[in-house]
């Protein structure tokens, strides 16, 4: 590609850093027999920020046979430029044009992104659908949470990897190299793949509707899987970590060094679709995360490590780790930061012992208001927990904490959304209540709720959302609730924006043409809230005959066919039903690390290790 | 012990801002190893300062940093091993020690000089250029500024010391401009870039690289 018109262009957008590459521990490989590139549907900033995709990069060019590089959504301004200047989308790492590799893979985080996906496909000269490319084309490919209900995207992407990445991946590799030996064309090559475990080719499966309502998917391709399955790094102790991490030129969202200590969560909260997709739980050993620790401070210069995993504080050798690593630290100013913390892990020691090294703010997450309904999601937290929590921060020189809510869960009431203000009232006086001198200053005590969004694969799969109009009163409600707070400041999020991603995540493959409407509508960047276009989605639903609210007001039967049902994610339906049951009865499911629930069912026991 | 270092910026690294060069020195000097010295207090951060900034898209033989290190470092050593610690495009030129008490380079700043290559749309007369340039310097050159209290004419004559065209082939110009680079206020090359052009009535493109900077007293 031309270089000296890229420059050109990169004088006048905004951050060019984005677009340059270049960055230390970059791989620039000449050529390889296999060429990949990643793509983010989001900014280089969040898109550098995600562990998967930085974990394939760096697994995938282990491999001297492949060239694997990056390629980020391009902001709005660097859109129109490469359009007008007419130049493709490129990769960072040697400005190769998307199109020319065999194969692109896209990340996908949360549904709000779509639209980008197809941006980047334009810019890059590619079909939106598959239907439209040919052998010529790259093979399109998604991963990544989403890929548990990749329906809308079905006739976009031709293939989609579900489940861990790191050996799926090559397998899907080797499969495309020995496919070009074999000379086999597009058609012949996603046959092959379909039958790597793991990979689900959704044009060989049909899904067929009866008075717009979902009937079922039938299977197509005969040697195609009947459920796909999603594929799991057994052995996460030896598998292939980021060594050299790239280290960003411009600054990105989590500028620091992750060390993941496990993948999968054992708590079960039931709204929490991260806690069904990665299970079960595989943790690294700590001579392994030591190392692994080491070699990322080293390689990267980075100043702050943070623990990362879906729930960190429950690693097995918590304690032993962060007692370990501020030691190696200590002389090397260098600060940890656990980004999720459990009420009732809380490790006060360790806090006031890192907090010697830098004072970050603390974040919890208790989701809602009242005991009841903390029962109903399975979040296993007493409110004396998070005060004893707090107190023992603030008593430590804590000023700052940050508390996570949901509004409107399944059974939720005002009693419920009350809670939340009297909560977060208690946790002010608690902080105002210690003596001038074992405190702090001033409290900033910033509470959030987010609207609630039914995920698929979770044992609230199956009800309805809230309405905007409700979701916008229960806030209004929490907000004057919360007057008079010390110290608290309430955010709240656009609903509109959580209604659109409750229609996508639990969304079928009627959402293709809409996603295209809406990307012809000029939407983009969806999740950026100054981009989101709520008038033109309404328009594009509108053209396609569908509306929003059937897809997220409508309280679904546990025995009627949903659009995700042929994906087998390990867990076992019969127990989302039974986990369903258990919410509506406000029965609490302890943590399987205490004992298996056997969420597994019989077919899929063996994958789980724990016990 | 002081470590002043005169390094380059170039290629994909003329797009980081002056905030993310800083981040970026200090996560090459952790991994060159560097002993560097943190300041006391609650949040103690590296002691290194940076003489001026530089703006995005320009390149530059002429940045300087001056590092508090903890331990006696060789100025050789440490441009070697900063060197295979830093990513492409950026380069330690040289390093010295410097005086414990010399004063920040900041504060020693006075002036740069740079090298602008200009691309015009059509071939652009020579004596035309020579001609423009002289006037512009003869009289005020006022711009269109953003300040504090909003957008304002002011002149920037003042922050011009030396400009001259050093060549020209067809619709290339190359020139050569020395402006005030202080604490007080230093020439804005964009602002003047633009003046001089709307002057001439041409329109161009133009990269801009900074050659040197010059330093009261410390003679560097
Ligand atoms: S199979 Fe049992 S131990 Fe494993 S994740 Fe499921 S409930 Fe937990």
């Amino acid at each position: 590609m031309d270089i000296s018109a890229l420059d050109a262009i990169l004088k006048n957008v905004e951050k060019p850093g984005r677009y340059t590459g270049g960055e230390w521990n970059i791989i620039v490989k000449e050529k390889a027999k296999l060429n990949i590139a990643l793509g983010f549907p989001d900014v280089y900033e969040i898109g550098m920020s995600h562990l998967g995709s930085r974990i394939l990069y760096h697994t995938l060019n282990l491999r001297e046979d492949i060239r694997c590089e990056r390629a980020y959504a391009p902001w709005t301004d660097m859109e129109e430029a490469l359009r007008e200047a007419g130049l493709p989308l490129f990769s960072l790492e040697t400005k190769t044009p998307l199109a020319e590799f065999d194969i692109v893979g896209f990340s996908l985080l949360y549904e709000m992104c779509y639209t980008n996906i197809l941006s980047m496909l334009e810019l890059a000269g590619i079909p939106l659908l598959c239907a439209d490319r040919n052998d010529l084309h790259p093979l399109i490919f998604a991963g990544g949470p989403c890929a548990c209900n990749s329906e809308p995207l079905a006739e976009i992407v031709d293939a989609v990897m579900i489940g861990d990445g790191e050996e799926l991946f090559l397998d899907v590799a080797d499969v495309c190299l020995k496919a070009r030996e074999q000379g086999l064309n597009r058609m012949e090559t996603l046959k092959a793949l379909a039958n790597v475990p793991g990979v689900y080719v959704p044009g060989f499966y049909e899904a067929t509707y009866n008075q717009g309502s979902f009937v079922e998917v039938k299977k197509l391709e005969k040697s195609a899987p009947d459920q796909p399955v999603r594929r799991i790094v057994k052995d996460l102790d030896s598998a292939p970590y980021i060594g050299k991490p790239i280290v960003p030129n411009i600054q990105i969202v989590h500028d620091r060094v992750a060390l993941e200590l496990f993948r999968g969560c054992t708590r079960g909260c039931r709204f929490c679709q991260a806690g069904y997709i990665y299970r079960p739980v595989r943790e690294r050993k700590l001579e392994t995360l030591l190392a692994m620790a080491k070699e990322l401070i080293a390689s990267t210069g980075y100043d702050e490590l943070s623990l990362f995993s879906l729930s960190s504080s429950d690693y097995s050798c918590i304690h032993e780790l962060i007692a370990e690593l501020l030691e190696k630290t200590k002389a090397q100013h260098i600060s940890l930061s656990l980004p999720s913390l459990r009420i009732d892990s809380f490790l006060q020691e360790e806090l006031e012992r890192m907090q010697s090294v830098r004072k970050a703010g603390l974040t919890f997450a208790p989701e809602a208001g009242t005991q009841r309904l903390r029962d109903v999601i399975n979040k296993g937290v007493t409110e004396e927990d998070l005060l004893r929590s707090v107190t023992g921060a603030f008593e430590a020189g804590w000023t700052s904490v940050k508390l996570y809510f949901m509004i409107g869960l399944p059974t939720e009431t005002d009693e419920d959304i009350l809670g939340i203000a009297q909560l977060c009232k208690k946790v002010s006086r608690a902080f105002y209540s210690l003596p001038k001198e074992k405190r702090g200053k001033g409290l900033r005590l910033s509470v959030s709720a987010s609207s609630f969004v039914p995920k698929p694969f979770t044992p609230f799969q199956w009800v309805a959302q809230d309405s905007v109009q409700e979701l916008r009163r229960k806030q209004m409600l929490l907000s004057q609730a919360l007057k008079g707070a010390r110290g608290v400041e309430f955010k709240y999020h656009e609903s509109g924006l959580s209604r659109l991603e409750a229609v996508f995540s639990r969304g079928d493959r009627r959402l293709g043409a809409v996603l295209i409407e809406a990307y012809r509508r000029g939407c983009r960047f969806d999740s950026w809230s100054e981009y989101f276009k709520p008038a033109a989605w309404e328009e594009a639903f509108e053209a396609c005959g569908l509306t929003m609210d059937e897809y997220i007001y409508r309280e679904r039967s546990v025995d009627e066919p949903l659009p995700w049902d042929h994906i087998d994610m390990l867990v076992d339906k019969n127990y989302l039903v039974a986990e369903r049951e258990n919410a509506l009865k406000e029965i609490v499911t302890p943590d399987c690390r205490l004992g298996c629930n056997g969420c597994f069912g019989e077919k899929h026991a063996d994958d789980c290790q724990l016990f | 012990m002081r470590m002043i270092a005169n390094y380059s910026k170039s290629g994909a690294l003329r797009f980081t801002s002056h905030l993310d060069m800083q981040r970026l020195m200090q996560r090459a000097l952790r991994r060159a190893g560097m002993p560097v010295a943190y300041s006391m207090g609650f949040n103690p951060h590296p002691q290194l300062s940076f003489a001026s900034a530089l703006a995005l898209g320009y390149t530059s033989d002429a940045e300087w940093v001056d590092i508090k290190l903890n331990e006696h470092v060789e100025p050789e050593t440490f441009v070697a091993r900063m060197n295979a610690a830093l990513p492409d495009g950026a380069t330690i030129l040289s390093a010295s020690v410097a005086e414990g008490r010399s004063p920040a380079l900041t504060a020693l700043i006075e002036r740069a000089s740079y090298r602008v290559d200009m691309d015009f749309e059509r071939p652009v007369d020579q004596q035309k250029i020579i001609k423009q340039i002289e006037d512009m310097l003869a009289g005020e050159i006022i711009v269109n500024k953003k300040t504090k209290g909003g957008w304002k004419d002011v002149d920037i004559r003042p922050q011009v010391l030396l400009m001259r065209l050093i060549g020209l082939e067809g619709q290339k110009a190359t020139f050569e401009i020395e402006g005030v680079l202080d604490a007080y206020g230093s020439l804005q090359m964009e602002l003047l870039l633009q003046a001089f052009t709307q002057r001439l009535g041409e329109t161009a493109a133009w990269r801009v690289h900074r050659t040197s900077v010059h330093f009261r007293q410390l003679g560097v």
